[in-house]
């Protein structure tokens, strides 16, 4: 089970050669497995795509396993949606993909809390156009 | 042993905290009945770098999903929009963004200005004082001084930042010469007491460890129960006991087992949903569950080329524009709308669609991902529901939750009216955000998780042909049962309605406290 589930993964996201792995090469199955297990009805659904992954799936090349999996999400798009939200919450909650992120976008592999970013002053000069405008409201009385 | 108190206020949420401190006083005994438990902000999931799995679980803003302890199941088969609901020491608060506008004085006067639902029988006036009493306990960033509102009292905190994307925006906006203005926020910039001030981390909704953030527990608990007043967390209430046009007695279930507190005034709090479940049979006024409003809500998302960094700052709390707030009959449609900058997700939020459609899986996901996060601002439009009888709140006819109370139904279908609205601030959404340089633009037509804020099913009027309470939330034809909550909203406004049902909350607990109570509990 482990390694259709490896080789699902690595087909909803799969490797680019650079900077990003694939997510069942990666070693997300148990990870994505126990979070499936964490969703309403998740365990269900994970159990039933890879049930109804096709003999040898695993050694299909990658355009293969998708035309396969899209036929099973055009089946059931719930459950299919479940299991691509497992993937996800894997994938992008790994300490190492967040490093690959950190690296790419500048988002910081850590937590938003206790450090937070800089808290700047508003700038009021930037109001004065809207200033000028006058205002825009209806009086009542 | 009967327990007896002078006002029982049903639902520790925004408005039932903001009328307990107000109502409070040494010879009136106040109890506060909460089916949630506290939360505990100083350990927020913002504190854990998966904190984005908490909003699909613990800190998910649909009941039916979240099923947490003090969750009831609510039958939304028959609405296009989902519940959003938080039921906790807090209410909802603990789950908002924090933005805090207040109504307009042409909100009060829907009927005499566009012929349209009803004018409350308060004004903008008659609450002034009353906002601003609540802005300085919740403590509010922002600045006076708005053309699109009354004057008003300086912000205790000046206004929270923009960063680089807001700014493009409001740049935008003046080159189309439109109205902007930084938010009103509940979120402290500057520290104060024991809150300390916001660092700009972005998910206010899970919970502030800093306090900066305000939620009803945090600012208005400690203060209330200084003076006197009594929360009883986990009180589950099963029952009104009605003797001819009084409430006698609240039954309810904590850990204890099944209790009952005699009382003289009971003050209903606890939403749209929560209340129907009490008052159905005990409220006989046709009007009682009609004339649902939730501000169907769109978000036009624009992509930008360059990174944005659009993760940082509080999410729902940068500007807004009130361009096309008051009604104009060109447009075709009566109201108004609001458009509410929204800064970007984190990255498994984002990846799993944020404010739209989810990210592709397969060979195109990554490309697309890298194009996206941080690269994106959204604008809510925000519409002036009206009040339609069909739009309902009622209960289920089998189906009861674990204590045996109905399950509430939630029925609601988007009118002609807002429908117009929405087509037509998408439109302008879409215009502002290619104005600040989007590339692309994303649209979601209609947020079907969107029901956070459940407005007029016991709505205000002068008399029991026009409301369900009176201009004080008390029930027409009985004498001592109250509302306070957002479902005696007369109109829905464009705009948020926790500082302004926490401003109705603050007057009728003070009339309360100042006489107006008529009976007090049975000893």
């Amino acid at each position: 089970m482990t390694g259709r589930l490896t080789a699902l993964l690595d087909t909803l996201l799969p490797g680019d050669g650079g900077d990003w792995p694939a997510a069942g090469a990666h070693g997300l199955a148990v990870h994505a497995a126990r979070l499936a297990d964490d969703m309403l009805g998740g365990a269900e659904a994970m159990a039933g795509v890879l049930d109804a992954l096709p003999k040898g799936f695993v050694d299909l090349p990658q355009l293969r396993r998708e035309e396969f999996l899209h036929e099973i999400e055009a089946q059931d798009a719930a459950r299919f949606d479940a299991v691509i939200t497992a993937a996800y919450n894997a994938y992008y909650t790994d300490p190492a993909i967040r490093d690959i992120i950190e690296r790419l976008t500048g988002y910081p592999n850590r937590p938003p809390q206790p450090e937070g970013y800089v808290l700047d002053p508003f700038d009021e000069s930037l109001l004065d156009a809207v200033k000028a405008r006058g205002p825009i409201w209806r009086p009542v009385d | 042993m009967t327990q007896t108190a002078d006002i029982v206020i049903v639902g520790a949420g925004a408005a039932g905290l903001a009328f307990a401190w107000a109502a409070v006083a040494p010879n009136i005994k106040v109890v506060v009945l909460e089916a949630g438990g506290h939360v505990n902000q100083r350990v927020a999931p913002s504190l854990a770098s998966d904190w984005e799995l908490a909003l699909q679980t613990t800190f998910n803003a649909n009941p039916n999903l979240r099923r947490g302890v003090a969750d009831y199941p609510v039958d939304d088969s028959e609405s296009v929009i989902r519940p959003a609901i938080f039921n906790a020491v807090g209410g909802s608060t603990i789950r908002w963004g924090a933005h805090f506008p207040r109504l307009r004085p042409s909100d009060f006067r829907k009927r005499t200005l566009d012929g349209v639902a009803a004018d409350w029988p308060v004004s903008y006036k008659d609450l002034e004082p009353f906002y601003d009493l609540n802005d300085e306990i919740m403590g509010v960033s922002g600045l006076a001084g708005d053309p699109g509102n009354p004057p008003r009292a300086t912000r205790s905190c000046p206004p929270l930042p923009l960063c680089p994307a807001t700014r493009r925006l409001a740049a935008a906006y003046d080159r189309l010469g439109w109205h902007w203005w930084p938010s009103d926020a509940a979120i402290l910039s500057r520290a104060r007491g024991t809150r300390g001030a916001c660092n700009n981390c972005g998910p206010c909704g899970v919970g502030c460890p800093r306090h900066a953030r305000a939620s009803a527990d945090i600012a208005y608990l400690g203060v209330a129960q200084a003076q006197g007043v009594e929360l009883r967390p986990g009180a589950v209430v099963t029952k009104l006991e009605r003797l001819g046009h009084d409430i006698t007695d609240v039954h309810y279930v904590d850990a204890n087992g099944p209790a009952r507190l005699s009382c003289g005034e009971v003050v209903m709090a606890g939403n749209a949903l929560g209340n129907a479940r009490l008052l159905t049979g005990i409220i006989d006024n046709p009007l009682f569950g009609c004339g649902l409003m939730l501000h169907p809500t769109a978000i036009v998302t624009g992509l930008f080329k360059q990174n944005q960094q659009s993760w940082r700052g509080a999410f729902a709390s940068a500007l807004v524009s009130q361009e096309f707030y008051e009604s104009d009959e060109s447009r075709g449609f009566i109201g108004g709308l609001q458009l509410q900058a929204l800064r970007g997700q984190g990255p498994l939020t984002t990846a799993l669609g944020g404010y739209g459609l989810r990210l592709p899986w397969g060979q195109r996901h990554k490309e697309d991902f890298v194009a996206r996060f941080g690269h994106s601002l959204s604008l809510t439009v925000t519409c002036d529901d009206l009040p339609e009888g069909a739009n309902r709140i009622a209960l289920h006819a089998t189906q009861t939750d674990r204590h045996g109370l109905p399950v509430p139904r939630m029925i609601y279908r988007v009118g002609e009216n807002s429908q117009k609205m929405l087509d037509y601030g998408i439109k302008r959404a879409s215009e502002a955000l290619r104005e600040a340089g989007a590339r692309q633009i994303a649209i979601n037509p209609l947020v079907r998780n969107g029901g956070f804020h459940l407005m007029g099913t016991a709505r205000m009027g002068v008399d029991d042909q026009a409301g369900v309470t009176d201009a004080r939330g008390r029930v027409h034809g009985m004498n001592n049962l109250s509302v306070v909550d957002a479902s005696t909203f007369v109109t829905a406004a464009a705009v948020n309605p926790t500082p302004t049902l926490q401003a109705i909350a603050l007057r009728a607990g003070t009339a309360m406290r100042d006489g107006k109570i008529t009976q007090r509990a049975i000893a």
